[in-house]
Order: C-alpha cells, then structure tokens, then sequence
C-alpha cells in the first residue's frame, strides 16, 4: 500500500519539476534564513551567522541533489534523458532511422503475420477445455487414410472398459440440409452422439444438450443452433430455446445454442448440431448398412497415447473378427492428438514457413546490427568524450541499448501495422484448407508476441556495438584501425548469406517441386472444358428415380447447347480423388479363381455418358468408346483404363473378354475399350487403376451429385450462364456450381504454389537485406581504407587492380558464406523432403543455382561501393592524412 | 575531550521526525531541527539538510502532509503535521523500536554477567 502510494507520488513528481524545485529552493532558503538569525541573536556578526548556519545544514546542492533523487524516478529519468539523446540522434541521421526502422519493419512485419497464422496451427490451445487430453482414434484401410470407426463397434467399445473418461463421435463431413421456411436457405448441419458436448466440455451458452431419449427413432427431432447462425437468423434472441423451426420440412425444436467458439473437432463446417442417430445400424448384419463415424475420447488424467494405444488394442483385436478376412491385414488401429488429427500436413508447412520468417527476421536484426556498427564507428569521437567525462561502461552500454530498444519499438510498431497487411494478403491468396486460417487476426496475442520479438531482437542487435568501449586514445582525432570491429562486421554479413541461401534453395527446391506438379501430365484435356456440379437436395429428391428423372431431363435439354463441341455427364472428376471405388479383389473374371488373399487394392469407377471421353479428351487406346444404344436396359458394356487392363490381362487382349465385381453377383460385363490412364487422385499422389460404365437410366442407388462436362471453343461465360438457366427451368432450388476444368485443377496445386510463393518472398527479402549488408559493409571498408588505397595508387596500382583488391577480400567471407549456407541447406532440406514432388531434396542444380542466384548479388552489391575505391584520387587521399 | 557525536542511526530518522510531529504539532524543518538538537542535547549530529529528503519521503509514504504557512516570527515556511496513518505508523515503529532497544539492552546487560 504504502510501496504503490509512494510510486504514485514518485510517478507525479515526473510532471511539473520547474514548479517543485522552486518550492524547495524557497524552503531551504528559509531554513537557512532562521539558522542565520538565530546565529545573529547569539552574537555572531553576520557573514559569520551565515556560514555556521551553512555548516549546520550540510551541503545545500547535495541536499538538493538527494531531495530529486529521492522525489522522482531516477531509473525512469535516465530512460527518459536516453530516449530523448536517441531520438535526437535519429533525427539528425534520418537516413539511417529509415533504412533502420524499414528493415525491423519488414521483418517483425512478416514475422507476426506468419506467426498469426501458424499460431492457431501450431500453439494456440483448441477451443475445449483440457484440449490436450482429447484424442482422435479409430482405424485406418487402404480406401480411407483418416482413422474412423464403424457403428457396431463404436456402439460396443463405448460400453467397454476404455482408458477414456469419455468416448464420443460425430458423422464424418457436412451434410446439407434446408432450412424450409419463409426464406429458405440451405445449410450445413453436423451430427454428433449425445455424449458428444459433455466429452469436449462445452457448455451450451443456452439451452442443453442432447439426451439419449432424443436418439431413437420415432423422438421428437431436436437441434443446437451455432452462435453464428443464431445470431444471423434469430437476432441472437435469448427466448429461442423451445421454439421449433422447419429442417427438411419436418419440425424441429431449437433446445440451445452452442458458444461462440464451438468449432467441430473435425474443423467441418456446422449451422446446426442434430443428434447422430445410429438406431439400427449398430447391429452387426451384414445386409444392414453400418456407418462410417469419426471417433475422439477424452483421457483420464495422466494417461499417454502409448497406454492407451496398449489398452485398446484388445477391443480392436476383437473388431477385427467381423471384418472380411481379405482386408484384415490391411487394416490398422490409430490414434493421435486432436490437434494433429486437425492440422494433418498442415503441420510441416507451418513451421517450414515460420522458420524461414525468422530467418529473415535474423538476417533483417544483422542488417540492424550492421547499421548500428557502421554508426558506432562515427560516434566513437563522442563517446570517448562521454567515457572521459566519467560516463562508466555500463552507462555507455545503457544509453546504446536504450537508443537500439527505441529503434525495435518505433520498427515493431511499424511491423504491426505491416503485419496486417501481410495477413490480409496471406489470407487472399491462400487456398482452401488451411486449418483456421479465417480466425487468424493481429490480436492481443500476436501483438504480446510481436513486442516480445521486438524487444529479442533489439537487444540482439545491440549486443554488437555495446561489446566495444571506446578507447580514450579516440580522442586525439586519428581515425582507429578497429579491425575487430570489421571483422565483427564482417562475420555478420556472412551469417546473413548463409541464412540466405538456406532459404534460397529451400525456395528452389519448393518452386521446382511446384513446377513438376503442374506440368505433370494429366492424361486429359483441361483447356476449353467447364464443368458443372449439381448437387440435388435430398429431401426434395429422396429416391434414385427422381433423380434420374431430374437429370435425365436435363440432359434432354442440354443437347441443344450452342457451341459444344461435346456434352458429358459423369458422377465424378479427375484429377480429384472422390470417385467410387471397390477393390481389385472385387473383380471376378470368368474362369479365375478370386484373389487368395489381400484386396489387392483400390480400383476406381465411374458412370460416364457416351460424351465423356471425347469432352475431356480421353484417348481410347483399343476397342472403342461408349455409344448411345450401350445405354439401353439389355447392355452391358464396361471400358478399362490401361494400367487396369495391364493388371487383370497383363499382355492379352481384354477385348471382348468379361468381367464382373462386387459381392452381389451383378451383371457380366464386356470389355468394349480400353481408355488411356488418367490422373484421378490428386496431381502428386499415384493413379489408382479405373473403369468406366455407361451412365443407365434403370440404375439404382443415390446419384445426387452429377458433373457435366462441356468441351467448348467459344465464350464459356455465355454457356454457363446458359447451363444455369436450363437447369433452373427444371427446379429453381437447385445449385450450380460452374467452374472452368484448369480452374479446378489449378485449386490442387494452390496448397504447394502457396507453400512456395511464401518461402520465394521470404527468400527473396533475405537476399535483398543480405545484399544490403554487404553494400554497407564494403562502403565502409573503402572508406575506411582510402588512405591505403591512395598510397597504393600512388605507387602505381591500377583502378581494376585496386576493385580486384577489394573485391578479393569481399569474396573470402563471401564464400566462407556460401559454404556454411550449402551445409546449412543440406542439413534443412529434409525438412521439406514432406513437401516436394518428384524433386531430390539435396538436387545439386539447384543447389548450384541458389549458389550462383546469392554470389552473383553479393559481388554485384559489393561492386557498386567498391567502384568508388577505384576512383579514389591519390593526392586527396594523402592530404586527407 | 567532550563525548564524540552520534550519527543518526540509519532508519531512526523517520521516527525522530514522526514523534517530534506528534509532540509539537504542525512544524516547518527549521523548528524539526531545532527540537532534534534541543532534545539530544546536542549530542546528536545531524546535517539538517539530510531532513528534506527524509520529509519528502514520509509525504509520499503519505504520513505526513504539508502546506506553506508564517513562522513565528513572521516567515514564510512550509509547515509539516501528521496524518492519520502516520499517527499509526508512529505506533508501530515505536514499539518495534522499543522492543529492539530491550533485545539490545538485554543482550549488553547478559554479556557483562557472563
């Protein structure tokens, strides 16, 4: 109490000084006033009073001296004093402020704004309460890389002794439903077990969660409304719970809200929250359909994924006996951290591209350093005047720091207001699927982090210039030889070039990769292709026949569209993956036993109408291709791509040869053609084997997403525009979602080209401020060397001999540079080994080419200062002595 | 040879100021001196500047208040009084200080005896 009262009186004494020290000097002057007289009254003449009265009170000055010390912050005065000096001394050199301030900038600029993304990636805790005992578990197979678990055994692990306090799951995806009402609108709705908000200890802001009543069959249909979805279409009301809104044209009733931060733990995208009903599908029968779910649990304390991993197992042994023997060796028991079931191949990139940014912020405080050495150099005069005058080492040292830690802030404060530029920048250029990226922001939490790097790399660059004291000798005038200060300089410019050229060859290496991913041939047509996706809402097309109806309709109409060369109409795309698939063990061939064990993997399938090929520019490399009448009830005919008719025939002709898969005995199908292999799993990953059937109007099961194909020289903007009307002559409510084919393929790249792009920046500023370096450094060398230079004129050294001369010594630390930077890239390239495509991570050419990138700008920023040593005049240089 | 001075303890100074305060009432640091010479007997040295910053800090310790007034012979001067919580101060440096001397005195007392 009395300590912060004190503070407080010491803190206001700070304003109003001039007012105060009046004060005092009229009460010691009446102090001494009284002394004097009382003196006079014992007897003493005056001049006599007057000195015993001094004598009496001690030093007048020094007990000034103490009352100021004692009334005001000292520390905070000398700061203040310090500050001022500083700020004066930027003032007066305003270029090197701004080369200075600029440079901090760029580099807490960048920093921040990568750390606001990586932040939610990497280090941010997840929205749930204790989010590091919550896990993601489940089991992986060769169709489905995601660990997940089925219905049944969901069901029965649940009920099981478990190492989890609590088990939960949700429905894999989002799954759209629309809100039928005055103005509807479609949404996406998320479903979860009623266990699922007690699990991720999330508290409905109102309103509860699910019961387990609410999960049967024949219950009232009951929903959690997300915040935002409250708040846009509720007005945030508060009387909401209770009331009932139309879903799917059945009537549901809200019974809360979710907070503001609930975020689905598979980072899908939720509207409204239903209860995951299971019902029958936890029954282990093979004829009713069981579903894929996504399973987490929350650990009891102190259990670790080794324990619990351990524990598991023999539930997962047992799940094993109803899986179909030929796929059990392919299938695995997983389970990880939330977190990194959320970011996945997020990860590597994120710390790829926070690591290069502080490596530019490194090179950006070396540059700082730098500056600060070349400026210590000029002030060494009035330093040792300082020194000379009493200041101590630690005083010098203070007054450095303060004037270094006033440049970090004015330049951190600079680079906040970059960084959310940059952020806004990163965000719209950045593709889809990064994990949290929207909620990236310059908050209180970037802002903490960018003072705190601020503050770092103040002191960093200010350790160099406060290493050194100048030596009293200074003060005669001559110019000090400070050799170890060049070599500190020196030294630092060649940290930066190595730092440099670990990110020029990791940027290399990531534009190379980027660079085989888009050429990599795609076995089809991209240009002058659009493509369509319908999507037909379930409740309004619930059975397959309407669905047909609907598209059949469609394509009736669409036969008629001007300019198009083909119409096609597919259930899914290459290159993307999301075809159907089943597996080569599936496959029966007349006359073959199946498949003795093992799947034998992934083989993919679409239902394609007879346009397709010629649309997308398939080549048919023997038979022929679907024809209209391959349509009709009776036919049933089926085309191969040539790696699947590699591997069922090998080198036969599978021609007219039969075929049939699946497990309940469908049709036997005739080989008609064989297509050219496509790339149909993404760009990087390899082509699974595929086949094509004819897209029939009697056939069964959901088709509800449909893509159309439309190979077109003219004016796409014209067609789609025509696609959209015709569609919406059919049923107004269905969306179309119109995209040019290179569009599409383009969006797989986005992930690498932004990876990329990013590392090519940062390199780009790091060889940029490393350039700037050596260009400072060698304009202080030649200057530092003119006398020397003219002497060697005089004697007869020619101007190229003299640039050789400079240039040779440039080049020692250049290369001892450039060496350090090649182990230092050999050493972080594995790190990106994660990320590259068909590139070697230790690729020498590349290699070669960052060398021969950084050395030609090196020379050529050492080249422009250095010219001005070979036109040093001889006779100047000498009288300058 | 007279009996050499003593130094103003380190910290005492603080109490020597509040008690004078609460004896005399309002002071200005002429008159705090004098009392501190006067009571001693002259056997305390003091630099009576040393009393301005030693007031300065009960300010802002807030135990003490001042404002300008006249002195008794007409003078301007700045008067010292003490404040509620220095009154409580005064209290418990005091006794603190009372219980010391006692230790002390003990300890001098039992060291002769052995």
């Amino acid at each position: 109490m009395g300590r912060l009262r004190t503070l407080f009186a010491r803190l206001s004494a700070l304003f109003g000084k001039r007012h105060m020290d009046a004060d005092l000097e009229a009460e010691l002057r009446a102090h001494l006033d009284m002394l004097t007289e009382k003196n006079v009254g014992r007897g003493m003449n005056v001049d006599e009073a007057r000195r015993t009265a001094m004598r009496a009170f001690g030093g007048v000055e020094q007990t000034k001296e103490n009352f100021r010390r004692q009334r005001g912050l000292p520390f905070l005065e000398t700061l203040l004093q310090d500050v001022r000096y500083g700020l004066r001394m930027l003032a007066k050199n305003p270029g090197f402020a701004v080369v200075a301030v600029l440079t901090l900038a760029v580099g807490i600029g960048a920093t921040s704004a990568v750390f606001s993304v990586v932040d939610r990636i990497l280090f941010r805790s997840l929205p749930y309460p204790q989010d590091e005992r919550l896990v993601s578990f489940g089991v992986t197979a060769p169709f489905e890389s995601r660990e997940f678990i089925l219905s049944p055994d969901y069901v029965e692990w649940r009920n099981r002794p478990t190492p989890f306090e609590a088990m939960t799951s949700v429905y894999p995806g989002t799954v759209d439903c629309d809100l039928t009402e005055h103005n509807p609108v479609r949404m996406i709705c998320g479903q979860a077990d009623a266990n699922f908000l007690s699990t991720f200890r999330i508290q409905p802001i109102l309103g509860r969660s699910f019961t387990r009543d609410e999960e049967r069959p024949n219950a009232p249909r009951v929903v959690l409304l997300s915040y935002g979805f409250w708040r846009a279409r509720f007005a945030g009301d508060p009387q909401i719970v209770g009331k009932s809104i139309s879903l799917d044209g059945r009537s549901t009733l809200i019974i809360g809200v979710l907070p503001a931060d609930f975020e689905m733990p598979t980072l899908a995208r939720a509207d409204l929250l239903l209860p995951l009903a299971l019902n029958e599908s936890t029954v282990r029968d093979p004829t009713t359909p069981q579903l894929v779910l996504r399973a987490f649990a929350r650990f009891k304390p102190g259990v670790t994924i080794e324990q619990a991993v351990a524990a598991m197992q023999p539930l997962f042994l047992e799940s094993l006996n109803y899986v179909p023997p030929q796929f059990r060796r392919e299938v695995s028991f997983r389970m990880r951290s939330l977190r990194d079931r959320q970011v996945q191949d997020a990860r590597a990139s994120s710390w790829i591209l926070f690591g290069a940014v502080l490596a530019v912020l490194l090179v950006a405080c070396t540059n700082v350093a730098n500056l600060l050495l070349a400026r210590a150099a000029g002030r060494q005069r009035e330093l040792a005047v300082r020194a000379a005058l009493g200041a101590t080492r630690g005083r010098l040292a203070r007054q450095n720091l303060t004037e270094s830690l006033l440049l970090a802030v004015v330049g951190g404060s600079a680079g906040c207001w970059l960084a959310n530029l940059l952020l806004r920048l990163f965000v719209s250029i950045a593709p889809q699927g990064i994990p949290r990226l929207e909620q990236a922001s310059v908050d209180l939490r970037v802002l903490v982090f960018t003072l705190g790097v601020s503050l770092l790399s103040g002191i960093l660059f200010a350790l160099a210039p406060a290493l050194h004291t100048p030596a009293p000798e200074l003060l005669m005038g001559r110019e000090s030889r400070a050799t170890g200060r060049t070599l500190l300089r020196q030294t630092l410019v060649t940290a930066q070039i190595a730092v440099s050229l670990i990110l020029l060859a990791g940027a290399g290496l990531l534009l190379r990769s980027l660079w085989n991913l888009q050429s990599v041939p795609l076995g089809m047509e991209t240009e002058s292709v659009l493509t369509a996706e319908i999507a037909l809402a379930e409740y309004r097309y619930p059975r397959s026949a309407q669905q047909l109806a609907f598209f059949r309709d469609l394509e009736a109409r669409l036969q008629r569209v001007p300019g198009a060369t083909s119409l096609a109409m597919s259930d899914s795309l290459p290159p993307s993956g999301g075809m159907q698939a089943s597996f080569l063990s599936s496959i029966e061939i007349p006359g073959r036993p199946k498949l003795a064990e093992g799947t034998g993997g992934m083989i993919g399938y679409r239902f394609v109408t007879p346009g397709y090929f010629p649309a997308l520019g398939v080549a048919i490399a023997r038979g022929r291709g679907f024809r209209e009448d391959d349509r009709m009830p009776g036919e049933n005919p089926v085309i191969l791509s040539e790696a699947l008719a590699k591997q069922l025939f090998s080198n036969e002709d599978p021609l007219g040869k039969q075929l049939r898969f699946g497990s309940d005995n469908g049709p036997w199908r005739t080989i008609v053609g064989v297509a050219a292999n496509v790339k149909n799993n993404g760009l990087a990953a390899p082509a699974d084997p595929e086949f094509y059937l004819p897209w029939k109007d009697d056939r069964e099961g959901y088709f509800r997403i449909v893509h159309l194909i439309v190979q077109t020289p003219i004016n796409r903007l014209a067609i789609a525009q025509w696609i959209r009307s015709e569609a919406a002559a059919i049923d107004p409510t269905v969306p179309v979602t119109i995209e040019a084919m290179r569009q599409r393929v383009g969006k797989l790249a986005a992930r690498p080209k932004f990876n990329a792009v990013l590392l090519s920046i940062f390199a780009g500023l790091g060889v940029l401020l490393a350039a700037i370096g050596i260009y400072g450094v060698v304009g202080f060398l030649v200057a530092q060397r003119t006398q020397e230079i003219g002497i060697r004129m005089a004697l007869g050294a020619s101007p190229p001999a003299v640039l050789r001369m400079i240039l040779s010594h440039v080049a020692r630390w250049v290369f001892a540079g450039a060496l350090l930077g090649l182990a230092g890239a050999w050493l972080s390239s594995r790190v990106l080994e994660s990320l590259l495509f068909e590139v070697r991570a230790h690729d020498p050419w590349l290699l070669g080419l960052a060398v021969a990138i950084l050395l030609a700008t090196a020379f050529f920023a050492a080249w422009l200062p250095a010219r001005r040593a070979m036109r040093v005049d001889p006779i100047v240089a000498l009288r300058y002595e | 040879m007279p009996p050499s001075k003593a130094e103003v303890l380190q910290g005492t100074l603080d109490l020597i100021v509040l008690k004078t305060l609460d004896t005399l009432g309002p002071l200005h640091g002429y008159g705090i001196a004098q009392r501190i010479q006067q009571v001693s007997e002259d056997l305390l040295h003091l630099n009576q500047g040393t009393l301005y910053p030693a007031l300065l800090r009960l300010g802002q310790r807030g135990w003490i208040t001042s404002k300008w007034g006249v002195s008794e012979n007409n003078r301007k001067a700045k008067f010292y009084s003490l404040t509620k919580s220095g009154r409580k101060q005064l209290a418990v440096e005091a006794g603190s200080w009372e219980r010391m001397a006692a230790v002390i005195a003990r300890m001098l007392t039992g060291a002769e005896g052995a």
